[in-house]
């Protein structure tokens, strides 16, 4: 008797010793209320003791470009800006682009007190040039003959041969060649091995603690933080504490946020709409449906092979793409939250004005040739006020104004004209078989392998399910295969359609599309069986003549002093890949952001997009200034 | 001499050539998988927005692969390979270059072997325990009603059964934590720590436990039920020896040794991890280390992580062997 009585007891003390403590989740110390929480978008973090960035991978996400580091120059795609951080302006090039001129901002330190100057720029560089197996080491080595100072804030860089676009190595958009602070690097011998802990920050924010396991970093804000271009240009940050934290399932990430432990966080649709329905003080970029973030800088749809047969066809691709009713695939992809896009490029707020409206003249009296004379139209400016209806009869609220609805679901896309993409086909010697379904011109069943990721989570995932379904509907054996080995497969050419990126994604800021473009050019295209250097847009293995030029035509042109010609150029390269469509753009990426409330708010939502609404983007510490705590 | 020509020889050349098959499949299934680690590691950096020269690329490539030791032939990778081995070096992890698996494992092995092999022992000890006295009381109303509970419990996957318990326990009752555990760097060994480690590990540990100790349960249920049926229980029951005696000398013993075999086999599974845990509960370990391995075919941690795993099987077994003559009087008798 006494001896269950004893073991009664003890369940019950270690229940009560065991729920005691409050579950703020917070090491010790740390006020809640000070303290912004966000979630890792790359989970867990490996290995937690190393911040060397620059030699491999090293979950940046985890704090270290968000709040640690300061790029030369970052772009923010919700603002269209190209922004200046620890550079004073934007990069001078000489007339011939073989120099590219630096100027760095006064007044700016690391946070041990060192001043940041143009020793830091040119360490940096000079060690990437010099050092194999460093992120960097290609581009530096490749194309740079000379790098030297000037003066404490200027620095010259001398290339190789002409590159008007050496600056993009330093302008960050989720990663870049970042500078290294000269004075801590420079007393290292294994520059790969070092793992900088505890690291130097040039951004808002040093490093407080984090945890061993891998789960989270705790940043705290610089006493000096008026003394880094976040502070410079955009004043103090409010949190703080900056806590990122990594969860491995989206169960976890969901309850967290409903606990109020969690502020910021980036779930899947399906766990955005949980956490809306579960918590009062939660809300998405959107504040109504469709809630995900529509100017997201980059593109999905589907990829061809276009050194294999029958996609090395122009005619059978455009087919292809017209045997699509794009208000059913965005049913089944993304049950119609997501801005569709007729070119190739994503619709952030920058490339709207500059690209899809200058274009869309053009994209209504572009033609397509039957055979016999005979012509088709193939864009559909109706395509957004068609989703919408669908939008409606789901019972979704949506706008009735026409502006929003082109905003929300996009300028157009292609008719879905399945006799048109017949009459393509029979041009070009495909048949149709008793069962309905298409045979090749030599007779026999046409099958589509559509390899996709296995993340059935993923938007390649999402694209390759959509187009699967439309194609077989269309009478072609699609199927999908999802694989772990997709970007091997897709590095290396082997697969006749995938849904890999089908552009690379651009800047998302400025009017310069040669990121996206670049991969297109001649130069990048190697044969089946040899990987290319691009995968997003390049492995498609696609070029043309003319595209050739414009691209050579924009590397002589400068982005910042020639804005126009850069913007035409681009028009001109755009009307190029849609009229012989080497991939098929289908919807704009969306983030499923969820922004708790409860202790911080003033994030930058649709309704107010000050800056992009990432949390894992290196941009976020400019939204910090503008944070404020809720008034409880 | 006769035992060590007959029985110990044999089964140490076993050893040796089963720990060489399993490295050399180890090594072989990764590689001939198709994935390119080189090619992972760029699509990841260029996915996540990072500008690269198509130029850059080429020489990036040429650098990984020099770098990671894909350089050279098939055959000249795997005696590289061996002689890692022998000297339980098994290079950077390509993922996370130039950081050596020893150090990965170094980081995440004791949380993993922490976990599992607490819950692993708790979950036999009570499964057993448990499932021995049902075992022997079978016709009792009490045995039948948790026979059938545990029925109802032991199919429900870990997965769902983690998620129902975070549920619960960790926001309609918020009694435990969600995972990330709250100490830093800088760990002091303290009650706290204790606390704390306690806690992060409760959840995990009790869905190990009950889903684990089911399945004892069961099997030790059904095989004292049989061993209770054989002629030599009966007769000693008939002898008129003590129930204590019995339960104890005669039916236990040899309904354990089934368990014990399997309880030995279940610690080699202990470095591969408990994937599924860890997502749910975000726990730091193998588990997922391994799962990331895989997809990303970063060879050298693969390597790493499943040799651990074969040496750890396989030694288990031959001490297994080696004991069971301790064990079982038919062996020794042989």
């Amino acid at each position: 008797m006494r001896q269950k009585s004893l073991i009664i007891v003890s369940l019950v003390l270690a229940v009560i010793f065991l729920a005691s403590a409050a579950f703020a989740q917070l090491p010790a110390g740390l006020s809640r209320g000070e303290t912004l929480i966000v979630d890792q978008l790359s989970r867990r973090v490996r290995i937690p003791g190393n911040f060397n960035l620059w030699s491999g991978w090293k979950t940046p996400d985890r704090g270290i470009q968000q709040l640690m580091l300061e790029p030369l120059w970052i772009v923010d795609y919700a603002t269209g800006e190209v922004i200046s951080a620890l550079a004073a302006e934007l990069p001078i090039y000489n007339s011939d682009f073989t120099q590219m001129t630096i100027k760095l901002r006064e007044g700016i330190y690391w946070s041990d007190g060192v001043p940041i100057t143009a020793d830091d720029v040119v360490f940096t560089i000079d060690l990437h040039v010099r050092t194999p197996g460093l992120l960097y080491h290609g581009p530096m080595a490749e194309f740079v003959d000379k790098v030297y100072k000037t003066d404490d804030h200027t620095v010259v860089v001398e290339l190789k041969g002409p590159n008007s676009r050496f600056h993009t190595h330093f302008l960050d958009r989720w990663g870049c060649l970042r500078i290294m602070p000269k004075h801590v690097f420079e007393k290292i011998e294994d520059p790969l091995a070092f793992e900088f802990n505890p690291p130097v920050s040039s951004g808002p924010y040093v490093l407080y603690d984090y945890d061993p396991a891998g789960f989270w970093t705790l940043w705290e804000r610089r006493e000096d933080w008026e003394r880094t271009p976040t502070g410079i240009l955009y004043g103090e940050p409010k949190p703080k504490y900056v806590l990122v934290r990594g969860f491995e399932g989206e169960e976890a990430r969901i309850l967290a946020q409903v606990r109020h432990e969690l502020d910021m966080a980036q779930h899947t649709p399906e766990g955005l709409r949980a956490v809306l329905e579960k918590s009062n003080t939660v809300r998405a970029w959107r504040k109504e449906w469709p809630w995900v973030v529509n100017i997201d800088p980059c593109i999905t749809g589907i990829m061809f092979n276009n050194m294999v047969e029958p996609y090395d066809n122009r005619e059978v691709r455009w087919a292809l793409v017209l045997a699509i009713n794009i208000v059913d695939y965005m049913a089944i992809a993304f049950d119609l939250m997501a801005p569709v896009s007729p070119i190739h490029l994503p619709p952030v707020p920058a490339y709207r004005e500059a690209f899809f409206e200058p274009l869309e003249g053009w994209l209504k009296e572009f033609e397509l040739d039957l055979g016999n004379g005979e012509k088709f139209k193939p864009y559909d400016p109706e395509v957004p006020f068609k989703i919408a209806q669908a939008a409606k009869e789901r019972g979704f609220p949506v706008p009735e104004d026409p502006e929003a609805i082109k905003e929300l679901f996009g300028i157009g896309w292609w008719k879905y004209a399945p006799d048109v993409a017949e009459k393509l086909l029979k041009k070009n010697g495909f048949s149709r078989g008793e069962d309905g379904k298409w045979r090749l011109p030599d007779g026999s069943l046409w099958k589509v392998t559509i390899v996709s990721s296995p993340d059935p989570t993923h938007h390649h995932f999402r694209n390759a399910t959509a187009v699967a379904e439309e194609w077989r509907k269309f009478g072609i054996d699609a199927e999908v295969l999802p694989t772990e080995n997709y970007n091997t497969l897709v590095f290396n050419g082997e697969f006749e359609v995938t849904t890999q990126w089908p552009a690379a994604e651009p800047w998302g800021a400025g009017v310069d599309l040669s990121r996206t473009l670049d991969p297109w050019h001649s130069r990048s295209v190697v044969p089946i069986g040899e990987t290319v250097a691009v995968g997003p847009g390049g492995a498609a293995r696609w070029s043309n003549p003319e595209l050739d030029k414009i691209i050579e035509k924009m590397e002589i042109t400068d982005p910042f002093a020639d804005i126009e010609t850069t913007r035409l150029l681009g028009i001109e390269a755009l009307k190029i890949v849609v009229k012989e469509m080497p991939t098929i753009p289908t919807y704009g990426y969306c983030g499923a952001v969820a922004w708790d409330e409860y202790y911080w708010t003033n994030y930058p939502g649709a309704e107010n997009p000050y800056t992009q609404p990432y949390q894992h983007w290196p941009n976020f510490k400019y939204m910090l200034p503008f944070l404020e705590k809720a008034k409880k | 001499m006769r035992f060590l020509r007959s029985y110990l020889l044999p089964r140490l050349i076993q050893y040796v050539l089963v720990v060489f098959s399993g490295i050399t499949a180890v090594f072989l299934i990764p590689r001939l998988a198709g994935q390119d680690p080189v090619l992972e590691m760029i699509a990841q950096i260029q996915v996540q927005g990072s500008t690269l020269d198509p130029t850059a690329v080429k020489s990036l490539t040429e650098t990984l692969r020099e770098l990671y030791g894909l350089k050279g032939t098939m055959f000249e990778q795997y005696l590289t390979m061996w002689k890692r081995v022998l000297h339980f070096d098994f290079g950077p992890s390509f993922f996370q270059f130039p950081t050596p698996v020893s150090d990965l494992l170094r980081i995440y092995l004791p949380w993993t072997l922490g976990l599992f092999l607490t819950s692993t022992v708790i979950a036999w000890l009570l499964g057993n325990i448990v499932g021995a006295i049902a075992g022997y009381f079978s016709h009792r109303s009490w045995s039948k009603a948790l026979d059938t509970a545990i029925m109802f419990v032991r199919p429900i996957p870990h997965y769902i059964f983690g998620v129902l318990l975070l549920i619960l326990f960790a926001y309609a009752w918020r009694i435990f934590p969600l995972g990330g555990l709250v100490f830093g760097r800088r760990v002091v060994f303290n009650l706290a720590l204790v606390v704390a480690v306690l806690k992060h590990s409760f959840l995990p540990a009790l869905t190990l436990v009950i889903l684990g100790g089911a399945a004892w349960f069961q099997q030790m249920k059904l095989l004292v039920q049989n061993v209770k049926r054989e002629d030599f229980v009966q007769y000693a029951q008939s002898g008129g020896i003590r129930e204590k005696t019995l339960i104890f000398r005669y039916i236990l013993p040899n309904a354990m040794l089934p368990q014990v075999t399997q309880l030995a086999l279940q610690f080699g599974q202990a470095f591969s991890g408990t994937l599924i845990i860890e997502m749910v509960f975000s726990y730091p370990g193998m588990g997922l280390l391994l799962y990331r391995s895989v997809t990303r075919g970063d060879y050298n941690l693969v390597m790493g992580i499943t040799v651990l795993s074969i040496l750890t099987i396989t030694t288990a077994v031959l001490l297994l062997d080696l004991l069971y003559p301790l064990l079982d009087p038919r062996i020794r008798h042989r």
